[in-house]
């Protein structure tokens, strides 16, 4: 077994132990037994207010979960002095990054699955109560479930560029949170800019602003909320430029990431 | 010890001020319930991929806001309604989730009847045909509201046209303007309620349709009652009672709104609550 695998396992174990996802898993079933009841408040779309609710609540679990595994890791195995003992050995601190990415990429895969099951038994509950015109389309659902997943893996990328640099744990939290909050925005205000208001600002605050937009990620291409509640047709061209899109800047952050994180200074 | 003596005065202090301010939160002002929300425009930015649920939110309070003024006017309780706030709400809600069918609905519901915004509701269910682009119910609010409220025969048709094709159904095919002009506007006001009210989970929107359904009864009662007297006696009934008194009918129905029924210079049967809950002089202005 390679050091990769290694420390991969042992993030996985170390995950596992954490009281925190205990937590989060209950609430989890909690917003799902309570689901269908809240659905009920719907007037006349309650299966779409149940998928709504669904994935509303996926995207704020992986949410707290990405951000707090994410901006935690690597800092709290440095304030045990653990990253300390195991870099100490003959280990290239790419896989110890890149180890315990994978293993937190695993628990928001598992997290996923797992509120994606109990959310098909919601809806189908939800649906059997009153009865929509417009039937879920399961595959359309699915693959806004992944693309939700996605999201919540750059966002992780980004809380380990924090990470790899930061001596505290709140700088990483803070700035994962302030870059998903940025990055939902950012395409609405870019579209916000291309229309009539933009006409008003100067050229170097727009140029500026445009700036700002290619650097953030861009969230929204991942919010695949609309097609799954009103089953609308997916365009398979933008969903393959949005894996494109983050494939490329999931994979530039990591080389950030293990490229300061190589470069630090463990004492 | 000390820490149990504390204890027990912020428990006993907690248990003498839960009811009084429970009651001040139920109290609070009419506006503050219903809140207002920011511009959609912001709010679409700020609320990211929760939009969706914002705007549900938005709409269940409307709702729920809704729901307490029905209960007040079914007690005869005289209230000044925000239903400026309510619309506007709703509009904001209709940018965050154009394909949200609750805010189309309500809509229909709430400001018909009661407010006669039917231009506004109109405009609100075209924006929605938008994105709703398979759901035949808003071209059929819209062909209801214009030929029952705007008499425009000829653009109800062509919503009825929209929403026949869009269902299938040979039945919204003859809701055409001939069929409106023809066949009486409270018979069909009456299927068109009973329509509503078969569509939607909410008490409280079936129970303001019940409202108007009695009253559209009772209307269509004293309107064939009229009919009856004028076969009868060759001549027009020239108030109410007339029915009463000539035995056409046993008893005058009841306005559910609180009105009293009348008839006016051309024999057609009115009511002095216009068929709308009480609204106070200065908010009916401000509207």
């Amino acid at each position: 077994m390679d050091t990769f695998q290694n420390l991969y396992r042992l993030s996985v174990a170390s995950l596992v132990r954490d009281r925190l996802l205990y937590l989060v898993f209950s609430l989890a079933v909690l917003a799902l037994v309570l689901i269908p009841p809240f659905s009920m408040f719907s007037m006349r779309q309650v299966q779409e207010l149940s998928v709504t609710l669904c994935l509303s609540a996926l995207s704020f679990f992986l949410l707290v979960v990405t951000v707090l595994t994410g901006s935690s890791s690597i800092w709290r195995d440095l304030e045990k002095r653990y990253a300390v003992s195991v870099l100490g050995l003959p280990l290239p601190r790419r896989d110890f990054v890149l180890g315990k990415f994978c293993a937190i990429c695993t628990l928001l895969a598992v997290v996923s699955l797992l509120f994606a099951a109990g959310s098909f038994a919601a809806v189908k509950v939800s649906t059997a109560l009153y009865p929509s015109e417009i039937p879920t389309q399961w595959g359309t659902f699915a693959i806004a479930v992944l693309f939700t997943y996605l999201k919540y893996v750059l966002l992780l990328s980004l809380a380990f560029v924090f990470s790899a640099v930061s001596t505290s744990f709140y700088f990483p939290f803070l700035a994962s949170v302030a870059v998903f909050i940025a990055g939902s925005a950012s395409q609405e205000v870019y579209e916000y800019m291309l229309g009539p208001y933009g006409e008003r600002i100067a050229p170097t605050t727009k140029a500026l602003t445009k700036g700002i937009y290619y650097l953030l990620p861009n969230f929204t291409a991942f919010d695949l909320s609309a097609q799954a509640i009103y089953s609308l047709p997916l365009v398979g061209g933008t969903l393959l430029l949005t894996l494109g899109y983050f494939v490329c800047y999931t994979g530039i952050m990591l080389c950030i990431a293990v490229w300061s994180f190589s470069r630090r200074e463990l004492s | 010890m000390t820490g149990r003596i504390l204890f027990c005065i912020m428990l006993a202090g907690y248990l003498a001020l839960a009811v009084p301010f429970s009651s001040s939160l139920v109290n609070r002002p009419v506006l503050v319930k219903l809140g207002t929300l920011p511009e959609p425009e912001v709010l679409r930015i700020i609320s990211g991929d929760q939009r969706f649920l914002v705007a549900q939110s938005a709409v269940v309070k409307v709702l729920f806001y809704y729901g307490t003024l029905v209960e007040k006017f079914q007690r005869k309780v005289r209230i000044t309604p925000e239903y400026y706030n309510m619309y506007r709400t709703l509009i904001t809600a209709s940018k965050l989730d154009p394909w949200n069918a609750d805010v189309y609905y309500f809509t229909q519901a709430a400001f018909t009847w009661e407010l006669n915004k039917i231009n506004e509701v109109n405009g609100l269910l075209d924006y929605g045909m938008r994105y709703r682009t398979w759901d035949y119910q808003l071209p059929f609010f819209a062909g209801f509201n214009s030929a029952y409220f705007l008499k425009d025969y000829k653009k109800a048709a062509s919503y009825f046209e929209k929403a026949a094709q869009l269902r299938g159904d040979p039945l919204l095919a003859n809701l055409s303007s001939r069929y409106f002009y023809e066949s009486g506007q409270n018979r069909l006001a009456l299927s068109f309620i009973d329509y509503m009210a078969k569509h939607t989970t909410d008490s409280k929107v079936v129970a303001v349709y019940e409202v108007r359904k009695k009253a559209l009864l009772g209307v269509m009662t004293l309107e064939e009652a009229a009919l009856g007297y004028q076969r009868r006696f060759g001549k027009k009934p020239e108030r109410i009672s007339d029915l009463v008194s000539s035995g056409v009918i046993s008893s005058i129905p009841v306005d559910p709104y609180g009105g009293q029924f009348y008839l006016d210079g051309a024999g057609k049967v009115r009511s002095t609550s216009k068929f709308s809950f009480p609204v106070p002089e200065a908010q009916r202005k401000k509207q």
